[in-house]
């Protein structure tokens, strides 16, 4: 499958997992393709499309919790931001992602 | 169009308790799992990325998917980190010493 | 007064570009590093590092005068910039 192909299933899978959880893909689209580029990336360099905007540590408990979409397992912070971490998704009520604030968690 | 129906798999006797089974009645995958003695059917597809659930680690009637670990309850179906996201659940009976699951009609 | 940022970042991350960005556009002098193009050998470092700082992996981390701030955030990079009357 060419890095194109992959992008739009990981879209269409993604999309599926994070409609029961309240969120869709930002309506910013430049970014969803950015982000999604970059997950196609770091599915085919490190095995898995990791969060573009948080580090690995070969740890795999660790490293399975920014596997995109990784909202079940930051649930608390990306309600409080009303996004995820890195923007590929925000809540179903967002019409405009740029004005949401990106805090770490103990500043919720 | 056909309504829901009972589609025989394996022997009862062939899933041992704390294992599971991967079975295919017409062409669905389905695991047969059989925890603290009762039986289970799940889908044998991860609600994450679609990945296989057989050779997951089974736990406690917790299965972990052996692609991203995303850890499923295997009589609800639930995601245990978000139960809102589940894999399909099937009903099973046994007749016979024949584990037959219902397939929802398609 | 002259102001010492750092930012650590990732490649991957939009918000690291905005946040290098940010700081071009507001005319403040910093030094960065894209963790994950450094050679292999010093990710580790560099990321461990931006961990420690951060007590999260989460990117960018931009350190102002030693004040470590997580994310793209404006209002919080102001607040610790002194040449800014934060």
């Amino acid at each position: 499958m060419g890095s194109a192909e992959r992008k739009e299933s990981l879209r269409y899978l993604f999309a599926r997992v994070v409609d029961p959880l309240g969120y869709k893909l930002t309506p910013d689209e430049e970014l969803a393709d950015f982000l999604l580029e970059q997950e196609v990336k770091l599915e085919q360099d490190h095995g898995a499309p990791f969060c573009p905007c948080q580090g690995r540590t070969r740890k795999r408990a660790e490293d399975m919790l920014i596997v995109c979409p990784c909202i079940p397992f930051h649930r608390e912070h990306f309600d409080a931001m009303k996004r995820c971490w890195c923007g590929l998704f925000v809540h179903k009520d967002v019409s405009d992602p740029d004005s949401l604030p990106q805090f770490p968690p103990d500043e919720g | 169009m056909s309504g829901p129906q009972w589609v025989p798999t394996i022997d009862d006797s062939k899933v041992r308790d704390g294992a599971y089974v991967p079975v295919y009645p017409k062409g669905v995958g389905v695991l047969l799992v059989r925890t603290d003695g009762e039986l289970s059917a799940i889908a044998n597809k991860c609600a994450h990325m679609a990945c296989p659930l057989e050779g997951g680690l089974l736990h406690g009637g917790i299965i972990t998917c052996p692609c991203h670990d995303w850890r499923f309850d295997v009589r609800s179906g639930a995601l245990l980190d978000a139960p809102e996201l589940s894999i399909d659940t099937f009903a099973t009976k046994v007749e016979d010493g024949k584990i037959l699951v219902e397939l929802k009609g398609a | 007064m002259t102001d010492e940022v750092f930012i650590y970042a990732l490649s991957t991350c939009p918000w690291c570009r905005r946040t290098k960005q940010w700081f071009t556009d507001s005319g403040i002098a910093f030094d960065s590093v894209d963790v994950d193009s450094l050679p292999v050998a010093e990710q580790d470092e560099a990321a461990e590092k931006a961990y420690k700082l951060s007590g999260g992996r989460r990117f960018p981390v931009v350190v102002i005068n030693g004040e470590v701030i997580v994310g793209h955030n404006p209002d919080k990079f102001l607040e610790h910039l002194k040449g800014w009357g934060g």
